[in-house]
């Protein structure tokens, strides 16, 4: 999957003042990297990956999909794209906390229409990949913050994304557990030849980047 | 239409308010005076003058609502109200003797007091034995004590005093004809003489204002419930604004967001409609109970005849209704949610 995105530029009003979360940002993917996105707290990090996620609309500029303009396509399909095509690690996690671990993982292929009986197996084998096959029937509060970020990759994994677009992943963590999530997101990308980007501040997500971006007041730089 | 008196004339003082067969308020009316001055109207075949008193006071008990009554009626004339009615299990008679103390008592008040053929009670300061039990489901005979109508006149101090006289009018001979001439001709007495129909369309202007106060009711009820839903379903939604925002962040279509929202308030719908009917059901009949002063333990084996199932399931479906129509606004905000906004909100 390809993503470009041309002169992107994301405005909020706040009060009187206007903020610029996102500005003139140029940036590329088209193979198989994991890619950083580094910047302070407030710097555009979430926004730039929530206008590259779809899920939000730039104020100017121009995302493509594929050679598509994200923003002629209509709701339902940029909702298609993320369905099938994208999977989102939050760093919250997010997981539905009246769910099990297994029927977190099941929703993204419930929701794509798979068949019951692959949900159920593909949901099994993703958390037995993540190191949870023995928390499958546990719900999100029996589970520690180290456990829910794994449910939630084995989520993003469901409908076998192109791209992750993981949002501070290991903001919640301890280091141990986050040199985990890391390694995990890590062994996706080259495994699964799935493109991660991750908004972080985490140096031990920067050291293992293929392409390191830093973003300040909304610009975007490429590091190496 | 009434189920008593039926094809019959009634006639009761000019100011009593006749509600189906039965008597409310109203001045006494001389019984020979009254019955002598019918007697001459033309297209009269037969009167039988009544005593209705109501309640009987059995054992002091003071009935906010009046659920017991008593009628005397001439011994001859019984079966003009009782029609074919038989006696439980046909142990017993029915009274034969103007004078003698002998009562027949409908099925629910012997029920509930254990009274039995030959059991000995007291109205009014004297002693009367029941000679027999009636066989009936009629709500208005299931709560009596009948009796001869010298007796009830002696029991209740209303000497020659009678307060509906039914009068049978010839075959064919035209009810209105019939009353006209009766008020004519009792106009010193200050009567008025109904006829089935307008013994009907007195009471239709009642049921009328009960069904309307009914409809507003409802519609109260219903707009409150409605309210409440949708504010119970409005929180529910803003509290898992970010559950809905992750939906749609992995591309839940919006249908099935919406769907996930009415399916929750029909849900609630459902539960709150079962134990709604549950708990409303039993407080109906508590409430009568205590109004009645009837055991709530007699109202049970008639449960489905006081709250017919068809009602039920009306009720329940109302409620359903009500709930799925109360989430559709919440299940609205609930796919209008701006992803990017809510997700970044949390953090």
């Amino acid at each position: 999957m390809q993503i470009k995105t041309v002169d992107l530029t994301k405005t909020y009003r706040l009060g009187p003042s206007e903020i610029t979360a996102v500005n003139k940002v140029n940036f590329e993917v088209n193979e198989a990297r994991f890619i950083a996105i580094v910047g302070p707290s407030g710097s555009g990090k979430s926004t730039l990956l929530n206008l590259v996620g779809l899920n939000d609309y730039p104020t100017s500029g121009k995302i493509f999909t594929d050679d598509a303009d994200a923003s002629l396509l209509s709701s339902s399909k940029r909702r298609k794209i993320r369905l099938f095509r994208m999977g989102f690690v939050f760093q919250t996690f997010n997981l539905l906390p009246t769910l099990t671990a297994l029927e977190n993982v099941e929703l993204p292929m419930s929701l794509a229409s798979k068949p019951k009986k692959e949900q159920r197996e593909k949901a099994v084998r993703l958390l037995e990949t993540v190191g949870l096959g023995k928390r499958l029937f546990h719900r999100p509060k029996e589970l520690s913050m180290g456990e829910m970020q794994r449910v939630a990759i084995a989520r993003a994994l469901a409908n076998n994304p192109e791209i992750i677009i993981a949002d501070e992943p290991t903001g919640e963590l301890d280091s141990k557990t986050a040199k985990e999530i890391i390694t995990l997101l890590f062994d996706i990308n080259r495994k699964e030849k799935t493109v991660v980007i991750v908004a972080t501040h985490d140096e031990k997500i920067v050291d293992v980047a293929d392409t390191i971006y830093t973003i300040q007041d909304g610009r975007l730089r490429l590091e190496g | 239409m009434n189920v008593l008196f039926s094809g019959q004339i009634m006639v009761v003082s000019k100011d009593a308010i006749v509600i189906q067969a039965i008597p409310i308020g109203g001045s006494m009316l001389p019984q020979n005076l009254t019955e002598k001055l019918i007697q001459n109207i033309t297209g009269m075949d037969k009167t039988v003058p009544i005593l209705f008193v109501t309640p009987i006071g059995i054992g002091g008990i003071i009935q906010p609502v009046p659920v017991n009554f008593s009628m005397g009626i001439p011994v001859e004339n019984w079966r003009v109200i009782l029609g074919p009615t038989p006696l439980k299990g046909n142990i017993g008679h029915f009274p034969t003797n103007e004078s003698s103390n002998e009562v027949v008592v409908g099925p629910s008040i012997s029920d509930q007091y254990n009274w039995t053929v030959g059991t000995k009670i007291m109205i009014s300061g004297r002693e009367l034995e029941i000679a027999g039990i009636l066989d009936t489901k009629l709500g208005l005979l299931n709560r009596c004590v009948l009796m001869p109508l010298k007796l009830a006149q002696k029991l209740y101090n209303y000497p020659d005093s009678i307060n509906i006289i039914t009068v049978k009018p010839i075959q064919g001979y035209p009810q209105k004809n019939l009353t006209d001439a009766i008020e004519n001709q009792l106009s010193s007495l200050k009567v008025k003489a109904l006829t089935e129909d307008e013994r009907y369309d007195m009471i239709e202007p009642v049921l009328a204002q009960v069904e309307t106060w009914n409809i507003g009711i409802q519609t109260v009820i219903f707009l409150m419930s409605l309210i409440l839903v949708m504010t119970v379903t409005v929180m529910s939604v803003s509290e898992r604004r970010r559950d809905f925002a992750t939906l749609d962040a992995m591309g839940a279509p919006l249908s099935y967001v919406f769907r996930v929202v009415i399916f929750e308030t029909s849900l609630i719908g459902v539960l709150g409609g079962i134990l709604g009917i549950l708990f409303g059901s039993l407080a109906a009949l508590v409430l009568a109970s205590l109004y009645t002063n009837i055991p709530l333990a007699m109202f049970f084996p008639t449960f489905y005849e006081i709250i017919p199932p068809f009602y039920m399931l009306e009720i329940f479906l109302a409620v359903v209704f009500v709930c799925c129509l109360g989430g559709i606004i919440p299940a609205i905000n609930a796919t209008r949610m701006r992803i990017a906004e809510v997700l970044r909100a949390e953090y």
